[in-house]
């Protein structure tokens, strides 16, 4: 029986082809003849059911195996991949889905047989494929190693296995054996001749003999080829080009080596302020080593949780499929940078947001084709889902190519749910943020997809948490963009050490564009200067003192260290650099988690605990500060 | 009756997904941390198959294996080496002290259940 | 969490300790562990009630302060003062949480004979906030409902989600009625 722990490594892996499969069908669609898909989604059938019939689900091994055969033979090219094949096996993909759900559902058989019957008459007769069955056998001819029962062999077991490859005859050939007075017990006399079925390969009759490889006299001749000196036919080439090795770990596992590895940093952050204080040089080069092999692993470990955006594409394509036949508007997703890499714990937690935002743009931001047609666009709606990197950030971009934002709705709307004034007109910018307000929709009706006021708001909170921001752009009969701005990970940082009043501060090096001296003239708390002249551009800044609401006065030689996030930059104002660090970001608690200045703490060398201060929000903060000193000033 | 696996290997991760794995498929599974530790469970336990790491602490996987086969218990249990090594003079030595095949590392479940079905049934 | 889940019929083990001159009790079940003082870290813009961030072994802990909630008087800590790291449900999640005390006394065994109802006038303390009360050793001991504490503070703080400044001073009360 599978313990808890292993059907869980089950699970990933058969989840892990269920979306391979899924995402080669959907791109099959678009290119049913492309080798590599279809080699592809056989792997995937292939091994889907090979691990479903190790860790003992028969049922879905069976299920599977005529699928398999199916895209065999498409393999061979004796079938061809049409839409009525890529919809039964999109089928079969969430019947197996089905199946891992715990126990299966009553009536899944009966489910899964309509779908093979289908598959059937697709496939004309189900008769199976390969060799033709009257083609002659393999003729195997061999001995095994002397030794191998001394060594714990067991021939019977390499009998067994030639009969799984389809050996119809096995005789044993007694000619070598002694008299039984010089019989050695342990010794392996006997032979063996066996007739196995065309079907099998070389490579699985050779395989048969495994660990029994030494000593192994083994003579073959190939079905059909009465000389025996002839070369054996190869078998169907196979169609692996050798990946590199893989191994599944549980998330938990990753989590948990982050979590080392962010003690570990910290240990060493401690173990270097000790050696700068002893200042003997052994161990300061010993604290160097171990610095450098710290920021060494800190990097792999980052690097493994890294996953490219493209393991969540595949349920888009699904999604954007089952939504086009669900609205009668056809559409296409068009993904670009796939391989734009994020921290797992955020690509997992994108999944949702993205999948509201697809369904939104699907239901409410492209028009039926009738309205797109007389727009003169094309009838098929285009969605781009596009990922890219920005610095220490990621963007992730959704657009559609539908008929954008309606302010006038929107605006109405805002008004009516008391989240504007009557006569306010907002920039177009800032009245789209209004969408992700809580109970927000403009639908005039509420489909079965979209359109119930719950879901965006969702949207911008999962996002917030992840410390990300999203922007809408948005063009009358152009269409409508959502920009997600989202941090490389959320485990470690470099971080610049700030002192504040004597309290230690955070702030993510990634966003520091550079540090420049506070003017003597604005020194003064009172100076009621907002801007900062930096090479002739004005950047405005904000007291960390006074908006940490510290105690007592600055001294003289304050810092102004500049920030930058997204299009903005601010400068925040600091009593004293103490340095760069590595930082290990952990999150707040639901108790302050609500307190926007900061992003997270983290525990410096000493083991006091330091507040992240958020650099988006210190920005957005700059700018809505001097926008307001702006207006009072006009 | 389940048959029993010794696993022999000083990363408890590496044990962890081998025992979990044959657990998996029904098989029993002892573990030890080094060759004299699995020699010690060898004598007291009756195993059908070794699964052994070649570098372990105290006694390695060629000196387990040379002292399994000398004893009665160690006779005709087949020995499979799981080893980061590949060297072919290292998997000569391992069959002449007795071992029945080697797999090399990184560890792959399917490949492991293929051999431990091949090798004990 | 109500008075009856928390403190269900049975006698149960519970850690009191002083705090405010009053003598209060947490349950066993929900005590991780007793710190000596630590520094604290102080979050600008947090109410009282949540000012701090401690270091616990690695993580980092929200420091609460009861006196806040219940109303107590604030007397600078002594040489007897702990810190009880507790384990809570937060919005939902478990959550490691410390909180203040003046000084620990004693793990004792609360049974329901122990238990007394909870006035509903004549308490300075708001009742939402009581478990129970309790005698021990001829004193009354008070176990403060933390899960509605904590919920309390967490329903309040949504008004609050907004940068902190000089004016996050004027929101240090907890006291929502």
């Amino acid at each position: 029986m599978m313990d808890a722990e292993t059907l869980a490594v089950f699970r990933a892996e058969a989840e892990g082809l269920v979306e391979s499969l899924e995402s080669n069908l959907l791109a099959l669609k678009d290119a049913p003849r492309d080798r590599a898909l279809i080699d592809g989604a056989f792997r995937d059938l292939h091994t889907l059911k090979g691990t479903g019939a190790m860790f003992g689900r028969a049922d879905i091994a069976s299920f599977l195996h005529d699928f398999e055969t199916a895209f065999d033979r498409v393999r061979d090219g004796s079938v061809e991949v049409t839409p009525d094949l890529l919809s039964v096996a999109l089928a079969a993909r969430d019947h197996v889905v089905a199946l891992l759900s715990a126990e299966p559902a009553e009536g899944a058989d009966r489910a899964g047989a309509a779908i093979l019957s289908r598959l059937a008459a697709l496939m004309g007769t189900p008769a199976a494929p390969g060799a033709a069955p009257d083609a002659g056998p393999w003729h195997a001819t061999f001995r095994l190693p002397a030794d191998t029962a001394a060594l714990g062999g067991r021939p019977e077991l390499v009998l067994e296995e030639l009969r799984r490859l389809g050996a119809r005859t096995i005789r044993a050939r007694t000619g070598d054996v002694p008299p039984l007075d010089r019989l050695d017990p342990v010794c392996l006399y006997l032979g063996w001749e066996a007739e196995i079925d065309a079907t099998a390969t070389e490579d699985d009759i050779r395989g048969a003999f495994l660990f029994h490889e030494d000593g192994l006299q083994l003579s073959l001749t190939p079905p059909a080829a009465p000389d025996a000196t002839a070369p054996p036919p190869r078998g169907p080439e196979p169609p692996q080009h050798r990946a590199p090795a893989l191994m599944r770990v549980p998330a938990e596992r990753l989590d948990e080596m982050m979590d080392r590895v962010g003690e570990l940093v910290i240990a060493e952050a401690r173990l270097n302020e000790l050696a700068a204080r002893f200042g003997d040089p052994g161990l300061v080069a010993v604290a160097e080593d171990i610095q450098r092999l710290a920021t060494a692993m800190r990097d792999n470990t980052m690097s493994i949780r890294m996953t490219p955006i493209g393991a969540i594409t595949g349920r888009f394509r699904r999604l954007v499929h089952d939504l086009s036949r669900e609205l009668g508007k056809p559409l296409a997703l068009e993904v670009t940078g796939e391989e734009t890499e994020l921290d797992k714990t955020v690509i997992e937690r994108l999944a949702d947001p993205l999948m509201h935002l697809i369904r939104n743009a699907a239901d409410h931001g492209l028009e039926p084709p009738a309205a797109r047609a007389a727009a003169g666009k094309p009838e098929e709606g285009r969605i781009t889902l596009s990922a890219r990197y920005s610095g220490a950030e990621v963007l992730v971009a959704l657009s559609d190519d539908g008929g954008g934002l309606d302010r006038d709705r929107i605006r109405a709307r805002a008004v009516e749910r008391g989240l504007l004034a009557e006569d306010a007109d907002p920039p177009d910018d800032a009245l789209w943020k209004l969408i992700f307000e809580p109970g927000f929709s403009t639908a005039p009706a509420v489909t079965e997809l979209s359109g119930r006021g719950v879901g965006m708001d969702v949207v911008r909170r999962t996002i917030e948490d992840l410390r990300g921001t999203i922007d809408v752009a948005s063009a009358p009969g152009g269409g409508t963009t959502v920009t997600l701005r989202l941090p490389l990970t959320l485990a470690i940082i470099d971080g610049l050490l700030i002192d504040v009043a004597g309290e230690r501060l955070v702030i993510p090096l990634a966003a520091v564009d550079e540090i420049v001296e506070l003017p003597d003239s604005l020194a003064d708390d009172d100076s009621g200067n907002a801007f900062l002249d930096i090479r002739s551009s004005l950047v405005p800044f904000l007291r960390l003192r006074r908006l940490l609401d510290s105690e007592g006065q600055p001294g003289a030689h304050q810092k102004v260290v500049v920030v930058t996030s997204g299009e903005g930059r601010v400068g925040l104002v600091v009593d004293r650099i103490i340095g760069s660090n590595q930082t290990v970001i952990k999150q707040l608690s639901p108790l302050h988690s609500g307190i926007k200045t900061f992003s997270g703490a983290t525990i410096l060398g000493d083991g006091a605990v330091a507040l992240i201060l958020d650099v988006p929000q210190l920005v957005a903060r700059g700018r809505s500060d001097t926008d307001c000193q702006g207006e009072a000033a006009a | 009756m389940s048959r029993t696996v010794l696993v022999a290997d000083d990363s408890p991760s590496v044990r962890r997904m081998i025992v979990l794995t044959l657990r998996g498929a029904g098989y029993a599974a002892i573990e030890a941390e080094n060759g004299q530790e699995a020699l010690d469970v060898a004598t007291t336990h009756s195993v059908d198959a070794v699964i052994t790491d070649q570098n372990m602490p105290r006694l390695d996987g060629l000196g387990f294996a040379r002292a399994f086969r000398a004893r009665p218990e160690g006779r005709g249990v087949p020995i499979v080496f799981l080893s980061t090594e590949s060297d072919p003079a290292l998997r000569e030595q391992a069959r002449a002290a007795g071992a029945i095949g080697w797999m090399v590392k990184p560890f792959d479940q399917a490949k492991l259940l293929d051999v431990m079905r091949r090798v004990v049934g | 969490m109500t008075d009856a889940a928390q403190f269900p019929g049975a006698a149960r083990d519970v850690l009191t300790f002083r705090l405010g001159g009053e003598v209060l009790a947490v349950a066993a079940t929900q005590l991780r562990e007793v710190l000596e003082p630590a520094p604290v870290t102080r979050v600008p813009g947090a109410p009282a009630f949540s000012a701090g961030l401690i270091n616990v072994r690695g993580a980092v802990v929200p420091l609460a302060d009861l006196r806040v909630p219940l109303r107590m008087r604030h007397t600078p800590p002594g040489p007897d003062a702990r810190i009880l790291v507790l384990d809570l449900p937060l919005a939902g999640q478990q959550a490691i949480v410390g909180i203040h005390a003046d000084a620990v006394h004693e793990v004792t065994r609360i049974g329901p004979a122990d238990l007394e109802d909870i006035p509903t006038v004549g308490t300075r303390w708001p009742p939402r906030f009581v478990a129970a009360i309790g005698r021990w050793g001829g004193h009354f001991v008070t176990l403060p409902d933390l899960p509605a504490i904590f919920a309390d503070f967490l329903s309040g703080q949504s008004g609050r989600s907004h940068l902190p400044g000089p004016t996050a001073a004027g929101q240090q009360d907890l006291e929502i009625s």
